[in-house]
């Protein structure tokens, strides 16, 4: 019976990759193929979010700090260097060189003391970061930021549709591999009972600092397909707005579910995508994260499990209630 | 000598703005285990509530009990509304908080626009002093005179009122507050009320300060509290007023000297107390 | 004699731990009530029940008639129920005197009466009046924490373990000092000292595994050698 219900998951998944795999050859529509990207990319950012949120149970409020390093090394290696695949790997390189030494530091520092330290060490690095971005003029062109070009593999839209795409189900596979191997178990042990770990014997703190190095990563790489998809870069590319984003898109998804953080990719960008469109109309939709931050507010106290986790535990109350029903049958 | 003393001054005004952020932040911590993200948010509303009121009456009293006022009022719906339900959730909490932040932000700019405003002291605090080749200015005196009295404020408060007392004994054993028959919960209302009227103050006060105010300055000053109170230790009044002072002046030299690295110092300053002491630089909670 | 306080079959969560599983106490007005048992046997545990600080999943707690299980603990407390924590639950960074200040609900005649009264059996606390809690001595604090529970008129004491860690020289002064209070007020003790627990208890409880498992006169205890070996490892 659970295999059926688990094949019947992967068999929708595999439906749905088809299907995104095929779009961009049937329908021809640039700003579409422009917007998936772009899911594509967020969701990336929102599961490395989910990691840490979700499996961890650690609050990172500088996750954009990560995003924009990967943006800006990708920027400044094609725009210093010849926009070759060489550089790329380079720029790859350097981008989790970078995000896992920063997040191994932050990691180091608080991840021993309350949550609420990482909370406020990621956010004020982030503000550092972005305050680097801006004054570190010869490098970056402060807040003006400065376009680039990128590898040819990238150029065509469509070719990096794909691109994107593959990454996101390998990063989608990839963390699925890891929450369910022993160390994943782990981390999600130290979610639901940080002392009770301990003293089984986990060294808490070890494994803590490899979430929040494999998220920090994972966010760099995806900062890198953002500024690529854009072909420029700017200090924006630190702003809190990035971090939020990847916490709205985490927490409305669902935490802990990897599937939410990319339906959640899906809902935000869309839904930003209309509201930019209504604002034309109405101006109070120019504020349209404000709409978003109520529904994450309401989210948070009503259904913390987010959409794909409420969804769950319906299925999983409804599949409870079967064998007592069946109990009943017989007893009529 | 004159340049000290002016790079003094500011960095004590800032400072005591800093602290007024701070000293909500971290007795709000110590006592309820909550750190309000949101608490930039409240400053910024202090400084647009305060300035609009200000401008509107003529008044820059009325309107700084407007946005102390407003402070309040904004306190009690945030305890109430938003942190109640999810007290003793780490996670929510802060996830929450920051959800408020982004609301409080946002409205600003649907009430008054996205554009920043300006902002002048009134008459009788615009100018300076001349005393020999130092040239006071008044109002960084006048902000820095408001911050000290606050803090004594409070300090008398903390030191010599029952609640005051009960605040104080709640930071360090909450458990047992309550099996001395005290409603606490009354008292977290109480204390998360003053804490945002103060931020709402500091926020009103730095408006004719820098001249200019903008709906991102909360996030700006949210940042260089959450340094403070992790220097002054959390949950410690006094250690957040010396490391408010101490934040401010080193931000102040710095930006004179070499303004690339004036928050990077504050941050390596926090990182330093993180890794030696992380109970904060003035000793415990207390 | 009428009964205080009455627990009724309770069962306790403390997380997903089943802590106590059916535990039932009677405490007679104007005696002291011994609760015994090993260490993680549930003793703590059912005075934190009582005082709605770890709230009873199942089972009733009965305090002069009216049932308190559900109520919050600042109400049981302002009901006359004072309690002197295991860690002795002293505010460190607060005076003896401030720490007395929280303490106190009403000021007024009476109070000022016990306040005397609690500070004549307990000489220390006056002569460190202003100095913080946290620099006091063991045995100081233990007197500290038994002041502040007792100078509110409180019909009821729960004292979870006063002799523990203090010298011998200290705990025969607590003792003495509870033996003088015994005279006004009810006490529910936790005690893993038999000399003090047999001295000043006059009925006692068997809390085994969660459960109440007997309960008797403390005289009673005192002759049955079997029980002693069993439960509590004296012989």
């Amino acid at each position: 019976m659970k295999w059926i219900v688990n094949n019947r998951m992967n068999a929708i998944y595999i439906i749905i990759a088809a299907f995104l795999f095929l779009l961009p050859f049937v329908y021809e529509s640039r700003n579409m193929l422009i917007l998936l990207t772009q899911i594509f990319v967020f969701a990336i950012l929102a599961m490395s979010y989910d990691l840490l949120l979700g499996f961890t149970g650690i609050v990172s409020f500088g996750h954009a700090m990560f995003f924009g390093i990967g943006a800006y090394s990708i920027g400044i290696f094609m725009k210093r260097l010849e926009p070759t695949m060489l550089h790329f790997i380079y720029a790859v390189l350097a981008t989790i060189l970078i995000t896992a030494i920063v997040s191994f530091i932050v990691g180091l520092l608080t991840l021993r003391l309350k949550s609420h330290f990482y909370a406020m060490l990621t956010m004020a690095l982030a503000g550092l970061f972005l305050v680097l971005a801006e004054k570190w003029r010869t490098l970056t062109f402060g807040n003006d930021g400065f376009t680039f070009r990128v590898p040819e593999l990238f150029i065509d839209r469509t070719n990096f549709y794909i691109i994107c795409l593959v990454s996101m189900i390998a990063v989608f596979m990839i963390l699925k591999r890891f929450t369910n191997s022993p160390l994943g178990r782990v981390l999600q042990a130290i979610r639901e009972n940080e002392q009770r770990t301990e003293s089984l014997g986990y060294q808490v703190l070890h494994y803590k600092i490899a979430a929040s190095v494999v998220s920090g990563v994972l966010a760099g790489i995806a900062g890198i397909f953002y500024a690529m998809s854009l072909r420029y870069v700017n200090t924006s590319v630190f702003a809190m707005d990035i971090t939020l984003d990847a916490l709205l898109m985490t927490i409305i998804g669902g935490v802990g579910t990897l599937v939410g953080a990319i339906i959640g990719a899906g809902l935000i960008e869309f839904a930003h995508d209309g509201l930019t469109e209504l604002a034309k109309e109405h101006w109070i939709f120019e504020r349209w994260i404000i709409f978003f931050g109520i529904i994450y507010i309401l989210v948070v106290i009503f259904f913390p499990l987010g959409i794909v986790g409420t969804l769950r535990k319906f299925t999983w109350i409804r599949k409870k209630q079967h064998p007592a029903k069946k109990k009943e049958n017989l007893a009529g | 000598m004159e340049l000290l003393f002016n790079l003094t001054l500011n960095g004590l005004a800032t400072g005591m703005l800093i602290f007024l952020l701070a000293a909500g932040l971290t007795l709000i911590f110590g006592l309820m285990d909550v750190l309000n993200f949101a608490h930039g948010g409240l400053f910024a509303w202090g400084a647009y509530s305060g300035i609009w009121i200000y401008t509107t009456t003529g008044s820059f009293l009325i309107g700084i009990f407007g946005a102390i006022l407003t402070g309040f009022l904004l306190g009690i719906i945030t305890e109430k509304w938003i942190i109640k339900p999810v007290y003793g959730n780490h996670v929510q909490q802060i996830l929450i908080t920051l959800g408020l932040m982004l609301v409080l932000s946002e409205m600003l700019k649907v009430i008054w626009g996205p554009n920043q405003l300006t902002a002048n002291p009134p008459e009788y605090l615009k100018g300076s002093w001349e005393i020999g080749d130092i040239i006071i200015i008044k109002y960084r005196v006048f902000i820095i005179f408001v911050g000290l009295l606050v803090f004594a404020g409070v300090q008398f408060l903390l030191k010599n009122t029952k609640i005051g007392l009960v605040v104080r004994a709640g930071v360090m054993n909450k458990e047992m507050v309550q099996a001395l028959g005290i409603n606490i919960k009354k008292v977290f209302m109480f204390v998360f009320m003053i804490g945002s009227g103060m931020a709402a103050l500091g926020g009103v006060l730095f408006g004719p300060y820098s001249g200019v105010i903008h709906a991102g300055m909360g996030m700006e000053f949210a940042i260089l509290a959450f340094i403070v109170v992790v220097i002054g230790g959390m949950g410690n009044f006094t250690g957040s007023v010396m490391a408010a002072i101490l934040v401010g002046l080193s931000g102040s030299f710095m930006a004179y000297y070499v303004p690339e690295l004036s928050l990077a110092v504050n941050m390596l300053l926090m990182a330093i107390v993180l890794i030696v002491k992380p109970q904060g630089l003035f000793g415990g909670k207390g | 004699m009428s009964e205080l306080l009455k627990l009724n079959n309770i069962e306790t969560y403390i997380g997903q731990y089943h802590i106590l599983q059916g535990v039932s106490v009677e405490v007679k007005k104007g005696e002291v009530t011994v609760l015994l048992g090993r260490n993680g046997a549930g003793k703590t545990t059912t005075l934190r029940t009582i005082m709605g600080l770890n709230p009873a999943s199942k089972g009733s707690v009965v305090y002069k008639g009216e049932e308190i299980q559900a109520l919050p603990t600042y109400t049981i407390a302002q009901k006359g129920i004072g309690y002197v924590p295991e860690d002795q639950g002293i505010f460190a960074g607060l005076t003896v005197e401030e720490n007395m200040k929280v303490a106190i609900q009403k000021e007024n005649e009476e109070t000022n009466k016990r306040l005397d009264y609690i500070l004549n059996l307990f000489p220390d606390l006056q002569k460190f009046w202003k100095k913080p809690g946290g620099l006091l001595s063991g045995g100081q604090k233990q007197m500290l924490s038994i002041a502040r529970a007792y100078v509110n008129d409180n019909e009821l004491l729960l004292i979870d373990e006063p002799s523990k860690g203090l010298a011998p020289i200290v705990v025969e002064k607590v003792m003495e000092s509870i033996l003088q209070m015994k005279d006004q007020t009810t006490i529910v003790l936790v005690e893993q000292n038999f000399m003090m627990a047999s001295t000043i208890g006059d009925c006692f409880y068997i809390i085994d595994d969660g459960r109440t498992v007997s309960n008797g006169t403390m005289k009673q205890l005192k002759e049955d050698e079997e029980m002693k070996r069993k439960y509590l490892g004296i012989a």
